[in-house]
C-alpha cells in the first residue's frame, strides 16, 4: 500500500505523525487510557483500592431505576436549557454594544472578564451572600423573601444565574472578535437602503457571526452538561433544595469519590459522555441549517 | 431635515448604548464591589445580618496582613506563574504542530486521530484525576512544578482551536514554500507558525485561565502549600478561616491581581487573535 | 523563527531538573513525610515531629497539608498506588476501608516489649475502639478525643433572666430556656439543625436508643422506638417560632448565626471552640459552654451521653520505612508526644490524664471558657457511630433525613433509612 504513495506524499505522511505524535501520545495516555478504565468499571463493582468484580450491566439497571438518577438528568439538561440561550444571547448583545463606536472599549471589556479571573471559591461565597433568604441583598433590594438557594423553585435559577455571570465575558469577548470581522462595507451599502436596525441585525450580523456563535455554543453546551463545580460550591448537600439542582457529575462525584462506589460512577460518566455526543451531534446536523459559512 | 433626525436617531442609539453598558458593567462588577468591601470588615461585620453592613467602618489593612502571613503568597505567584507559563509553552508548541499537521497534511489514520481529540474534549475532566494522580506518583514526581503541569502537557482544545486557524490560511502560502526547497517542518516553523501569533496570544489566555482556575489537581496532586498554585491555596485558607470572610476575600482580591495584570497586557493581541480566526 | 525547537528543548530540560528536585535524599537522613488536613493544626503537629528529630538527628519529617475534601481522594489512590505518605492522620468515618483492607499497618503490639498493657493504661476504650479496624486489632495510634458541648451566650440568658445551663439541665428546661429568651429578647433560643455528630445522635443515644446495634455494630437502628422517638423530638424542635428552620440553616449555619447575635444556643465541637476565640475577638466573654442537656424520661439508661470521636495517626502496612515510622509513632503516642500535641491547643490528647494540657491555650483569652466540660464528659460518652460499609450508605442515609426536613413522613423516612443502612448486612 505504502508503495502507491509517491516519495513526496510518503514524506508528507510520515511528517504529519510526526507532528501529531507527542499530542496524541498524551491523550492517549493522560486521557483515553482513563476513559477506557472508566468504560470497564462502569460494568463493575469497587470492591476497594482499586480492585474490581465483574458483575455486567448491574451498574446501569440500578442507574436506570433510580429516580435521583432521573431527576439529576433532568436537572442537567435543564441547567442547559437556562444557561445556553440566555448566556448566548446576553453575550452577543453585550458584543454587539462593545462593537458600537463607544469610549472607554477596554474598560468595559475588562470589566466583563473580570469573573473569568476570580478565584471560583470566592465567586460563590460572594453569591450566596447576595442570593441569602434571610438578608440577601437581593432580596432587600426587590423587598422579597425568596429562599433563592434554598427554595427548590428557584435554586436552578440562581445557580443559571452565576454560571451565565461567570461566562458571559468570555463569550463577549469572543463574538466580538467575530463581530470585527464583518466588513464595514456590507452595512454601509445596507443603510443607503434604509434597513432598519433589527433587520440589518438579522439580514447581516447575524449570519455574518454564526460560525463564531456556533463555537461558542458548542463550547458552553459541552461545559455546560459537565457542570458540577459551581453547584457543588453554591449549594451544600443537607440543603433542602439540592435534588432539585443536583446534575449528573455531582451525582458522579458523590457516588465515586464520597461513598467510593466507583462503578455505579462511571456508570453514570458513560451516560454523560453519551448526552455530551448526542448534543454534539445534534448541533453539527443542525448548524447546517443557521450557520453561514460562505464569509 | 431628513439628515438633523437621523442624527438625532443616532444620538439616541449611543445613549441607549451606554446605559445598557453601564447597567450591565454595574451588575458584572458588584459582586467585586462587595468582595473589596468585605475584605475591609471586621468578621462580625460581614455577616451582620440584621441590619446588612454594607460598608466597612474602617480600612482594615490587617485583614491582607493576615492573608499574606497565612499563605506564602510569593511562592504561591511563582508556582502559579510556572505552571501557567510550561503549560503555555506545551499547549502552543504540540498544538501547533498538530493543528499543523491536522489542517494542512494528508497522512493514514488523520480522521481517527483527530476523532481523539474530539473525544477528549467531550470527556468530564474529573475522571483523569485519579489515574493521573497514580502515573504522577507512581514516577516519583508528587509534590513538584512537573505534577502541576502535568495534565496540561497537551490540549485537544489547542488542537481544535488551532487548526482552524491553519484552515483559515490558503494552502498555497504552504506549497510555494514547499516549491522554495523547505521541507515540511521548516514550511510549519519558518512560513506558517509565525501566521498565527494573534491565535497563539488567544490560546495563551485561554489556557492561562483554565490552568488558574483549576482548583482540584493542584490540591491533590501537591501536599505541599508551598508547592500550590494561587487558586488552590486559597481553597486551604477556605478551610482555615472557614467563617473568616474578610480575610477569604482579601486573600482573593490578592490572588487575582496578576492574572487581571496579564489580561490587560494581552487583551489587544487577543481580541485580535481571535477576531483573526473568527470560527471557521 | 527557531525559537520553537529550542523552546521545546529548554522545556524538556526544566522538566528534568525539575524532576530532579522532586527526590533530593543524599543528605544521608531518613526523609518522612506527615500527612494532616486540618491547616489549625500544622504548628502543632510540627511541634511534635520537632521533639522527636530533636533526639533522632537522622530523621526528618515534613508535615504536609491536603484540605478534606482532598484528602481522601489522594489517600485512597496512593493505597492502590502503594504511594502513600509515611505517616498520615485517620478518621473513623475512613479507618475501617483502609484497615479491612489490609492497607494499614497493624500497631497492635508498638509498646509490647515495654509495656504489654500500654493502650489500655493509657487509653480510653472509645479511644481504643476508634483506632481499631473490625478484627479488633489497633490500625493506629489515637491522637485526640473530642466531645459536643452546648454553647451558650450569657448575655442572653441574663436578658431574659434565665440561669445558666448546669449539669442538671435536661431537653425540657432547654426548651423552656429557649423561649423565654425569644420572648425577652426576639433571639432565637436553641439552634437545632440537619447533623449528626452534632445533632440527632446525641439526642437518640441519651435516649436510650442506637443508630447501630451496640452488640454487633452491624444492623442499624432507625425504627428502633427509643431512636425514632429522639429523632422525632429533635427535627420537631424546628417547629418551634424560636428556633430557625432548616431552609435558614442550609446558608447560615448555627455557629454564624450564634456569634453574629442572632441565637442564645447551639451544639459544638471541641475542635471547634479554639478557632471560634481566635475568630470572634468581639464575643470573648461573653459566651460560654456547658454539658450537652440530659433527657428527661429516657427509654433506658441515665439519659446523658454525648458523641466522642477521635482521630489517630497511621502508617501504610507496605511502608518502605515502617521501622523508623513505627519508632516515630512510638513517640507520638506516648505521653510526651501527647503532652505537645495539647499545650498546642490543637486538640485534646487522647493520652488519660493530659486532658488539662489543652487548656494551656484557652487560658491565653480574656475570658477563660469552662473546659472542663469537655473533660467531664468524657465520662459519659458515646463512641462516634461507625461500619465497614458506613461510607457506602453514609450520604444515602443523610439523603432521606433531608426529606424529612422536607416535610416528608418521618415513620416512612426512617423505615428507609433502616433498609438503606441494612442493605450491606450479610449474614
Amino acid at each position: 500500500m505504502n508503495n502507491k504513495l509517491s516519495p513526496a506524499a510518503r514524506r508528507e505522511e510520515t511528517w504529519g505523525w510526526i507532528m501529531v505524535g507527542p499530542t496524541i501520545i498524551g491523550l492517549v495516555v493522560l486521557n483515553l487510557w482513563p476513559f477506557v478504565q472508566t468504560i470497564y468499571t462502569a460494568f463493575c463493582e469497587h470492591l476497594g483500592f482499586g480492585h474490581y468484580q465483574f458483575v455486567g450491566l448491574a451498574n446501569f439497571t440500578r442507574m436506570f431505576q433510580n429516580a435521583e438518577f432521573w431527576k439529576a438528568t433532568w436537572n442537567t439538561i435543564l441547567f442547559c436549557i437556562l444557561t445556553v440561550p440566555v448566556g448566548l444571547f446576553l453575550s452577543l448583545l453585550v458584543a454587539m454594544l462593545l462593537n458600537a463606536k463607544i469610549k472607554f472599549k477596554g474598560g468595559f471589556r475588562t470589566i466583563f472578564f473580570l469573573p473569568l479571573v476570580c478565584a471560583p471559591a470566592a465567586v460563590t461565597m460572594v453569591w450566596r451572600f447576595i442570593f441569602n433568604g434571610e438578608y440577601g441583598i437581593l432580596n432587600q433590594i426587590f423587598g422579597t423573601q425568596i429562599g433563592w438557594i434554598t427554595d427548590p423553585k428557584f435554586v436552578m435559577i440562581s445557580c443559571s444565574i452565576v454560571a451565565i455571570w461567570s461566562n458571559i465575558g468570555y463569550d463577549a469577548v469572543l463574538l466580538l472578535a467575530g463581530l470585527q470581522n464583518i466588513p464595514k462595507t456590507l452595512y454601509e451599502a445596507n443603510s443607503i437602503d434604509g434597513a432598519g436596525k433589527v433587520k440589518q441585525f438579522f439580514t447581516i450580523t447575524l449570519p455574518m457571526v454564526s460560525p463564531t456563535l456556533f463555537v461558542v455554543m458548542i463550547m458552553r453546551l459541552m461545559s455546560a452538561v459537565k457542570v458540577y463545580d459551581l453547584i457543588y460550591m453554591m449549594v451544600e448537600d443537607t440543603n433542602p433544595a439540592v435534588t432539585s439542582v443536583q446534575s449528573l457529575m455531582y451525582l458522579f462525584y458523590r457516588s465515586s469519590f464520597v461513598a467510593g462506589e466507583r462503578g455505579y460512577g462511571s456508570a453514570i460518566v458513560i451516560w454523560t459522555v453519551l448526552l455530551i455526543g448526542l448534543v454534539t451531534v445534534i448541533q453539527f446536523y443542525g448548524q447546517k441549517k443557521w450557520v453561514n459559512y460562505d464569509v | 431635515m431628513k439628515n438633523s433626525s437621523l442624527e438625532a436617531s443616532q444620538k439616541r442609539m449611543t445613549i441607549l448604548t451606554y446605559v445598557v453598558l453601564i447597567l450591565a458593567a454595574l451588575i458584572m462588577i458588584f459582586p467585586f464591589l462587595w468582595m473589596i468591601l468585605t475584605s475591609f470588615k471586621t468578621v462580625a461585620e460581614s455577616n451582620a445580618v440584621d441590619p446588612v453592613v454594607i460598608f466597612p467602618s474602617a480600612f482594615r489593612w490587617e485583614n491582607f496582613r493576615d492573608a499574606v502571613t497565612s499563605l506564602p503568597f510569593i511562592k504561591l505567584y511563582i508556582n502559579t506563574a510556572l505552571m501557567i507559563f510550561f503549560r503555555v509553552l506545551c499547549a502552543v508548541a504540540f498544538s501547533s504542530m498538530a493543528g499543523y499537521a491536522f489542517a494542512m497534511l494528508e497522512f493514514r489514520g488523520k480522521k481517527l486521530l483527530f476523532g481523539i481529540v474530539l473525544v477528549q474534549m467531550s470527556l468530564p475532566s474529573q475522571i483523569f484525576i485519579i489515574p493521573q494522580y497514580q502515573m504522577v506518583a507512581k514516577m516519583g514526581m508528587a509534590n513538584s512544578i512537573f505534577a502541576l503541569v502535568f495534565p496540561g502537557i497537551v490540549s485537544a482544545f489547542g488542537v481544535f482551536f488551532l487548526r482552524q486557524t491553519y484552515m483559515g490560511i490558503p494552502k498555497e502560502i504552504g506549497e510555494a514554500a514547499y516549491l522554495d526547497g523547505c521541507n515540511q517542518w521548516q514550511t510549519f516553523y519558518k512560513v506558517m507558525f509565525p501566521l498565527t501569533g494573534t491565535s497563539v496570544a488567544a490560546l495563551t489566555i485561554f489556557t492561562a485561565v483554565f490552568a488558574y482556575s483549576d482548583l482540584m489537581w493542584p490540591l491533590v496532586v501537591n501536599s505541599d502549600l508551598n508547592m500550590m498554585t494561587l487558586s488552590s491555596g486559597l481553597a486551604t485558607l477556605r478551610g482555615q478561616f472557614s467563617t473568616n470572610f474578610p480575610v477569604l476575600m482579601a486573600g482573593s482580591l490578592l490572588a487575582m491581581l496578576p492574572m487581571v495584570i496579564l489580561y490587560l497586557i494581552f487583551q489587544r493581541q487577543f481580541i485580535e487573535g481571535i477576531a483573526s480566526t473568527g470560527g471557521k | 523563527m527557531k525559537k520553537i525547537p529550542r523552546i521545546i528543548a529548554a522545556v524538556l530540560a526544566a522538566a528534568l531538573v525539575l524532576s530532579l528536585s522532586g527526590c533530593g535524599t543524599s543528605d544521608g537522613k531518613t526523609h518522612l513525610t506527615f500527612q494532616i488536613w486540618d491547616v489549625a493544626q500544622r504548628d502543632g503537629m510540627q511541634a511534635i515531629c520537632n521533639a522527636y528529630t530533636a533526639l533522632h538527628p537522622d530523621v526528618e519529617i515534613e508535615v504536609q497539608v491536603t484540605s478534606w475534601g482532598e484528602y481522601w481522594t489522594k489517600l485512597e489512590a496512593a493505597g492502590e498506588s502503594n504511594t502513600m505518605p509515611d505517616i498520615f492522620w485517620m478518621h473513623t468515618d475512613q479507618i475501617l476501608y483502609y484497615a479491612d483492607f489490609g492497607i494499614l499497618a497493624d500497631l497492635t503490639d508498638l509498646y509490647a516489649s515495654e509495656d504489654s498493657n500500654f493502650w489500655t493504661d493509657h487509653y480510653s476504650d472509645i479511644s481504643i475502639g476508634n483506632a481499631s479496624g473490625s478484627d479488633d486489632r489497633m490500625y493506629g495510634v489515637p491522637k485526640d478525643r473530642d466531645n459536643v458541648v452546648l454553647v451558650y451566650n450569657r448575655e442572653m440568658f441574663d436578658a431574659a433572666g434565665v440561669a445558666y445551663p448546669d449539669e442538671n439541665w435536661t431537653w425540657d428546661d432547654m426548651m423552656d430556656a429557649s423561649q423565654k429568651i425569644y420572648d425577652a429578647t426576639g433571639k432565637y433560643g436553641y439552634m437545632a439543625y440537619n447533623d449528626e455528630q452534632l445533632g440527632y445522635w446525641n439526642f437518640v443515644y441519651q435516649n436510650g436508643g442506637y443508630i447501630l446495634d451496640p452488640e454487633t455494630n452491624i444492623h442499624a437502628g432507625y425504627t428502633q422506638p427509643a431512636t425514632a422517638d429522639a429523632i422525632k423530638f429533635y427535627v420537631n424542635i424546628q417547629k418551634n417560632e424560636w428556633c430557625p428552620d432548616q431552609t435558614f440553616f442550609a446558608e447560615t449555619t448555627p455557629g454564624t448565626a450564634f456569634f453574629s447575635n442572632m441565637g442564645s444556643m447551639f451544639y459544638e465541637g471541641s475542635w471547634n471552640l479554639l478557632s471560634e476565640l481566635k475568630n470572634y475577638p468581639d464575643m470573648v466573654g461573653k459566651w460560654d459552654i456547658a454539658p450537652l442537656p440530659k433527657c428527661p424520661n429516657p427509654a433506658s439508661g441515665d439519659g446523658t451521653g454525648t458523641i466522642s470521636n477521635g482521630l489517630c495517626y497511621s502508617t501504610a502496612a507496605a511502608g518502605k520505612n515502617l521501622e523508623i515510622v513505627k519508632d516515630v509513632l512510638r513517640f507520638f503516642g506516648s505521653e510526651e508526644g501527647q503532652r505537645i500535641q495539647g499545650e498546642s491547643g490543637a486538640a485534646i490528647p487522647a493520652y488519660l490524664g493530659l486532658e488539662d494540657s489543652w487548656t494551656t491555650e484557652f487560658a491565653k483569652f480574656d475570658y477563660l471558657i469552662d473546659t472542663q466540660v469537655c473533660y467531664d464528659q468524657f465520662d459519659t460518652c458515646v463512641q462516634y457511630i461507625n461500619n465497614a460499609s458506613r461510607r457506602k450508605w453514609k450520604s444515602n442515609v443523610a439523603d432521606e433525613m433531608v426529606k424529612v426536613y422536607n416535610g416528608a413522613d418521618i415513620d416512612t423516612q426512617l423505615t428507609v433509612m433502616q433498609s438503606i443502612a441494612d442493605q450491606y448486612v450479610t449474614d
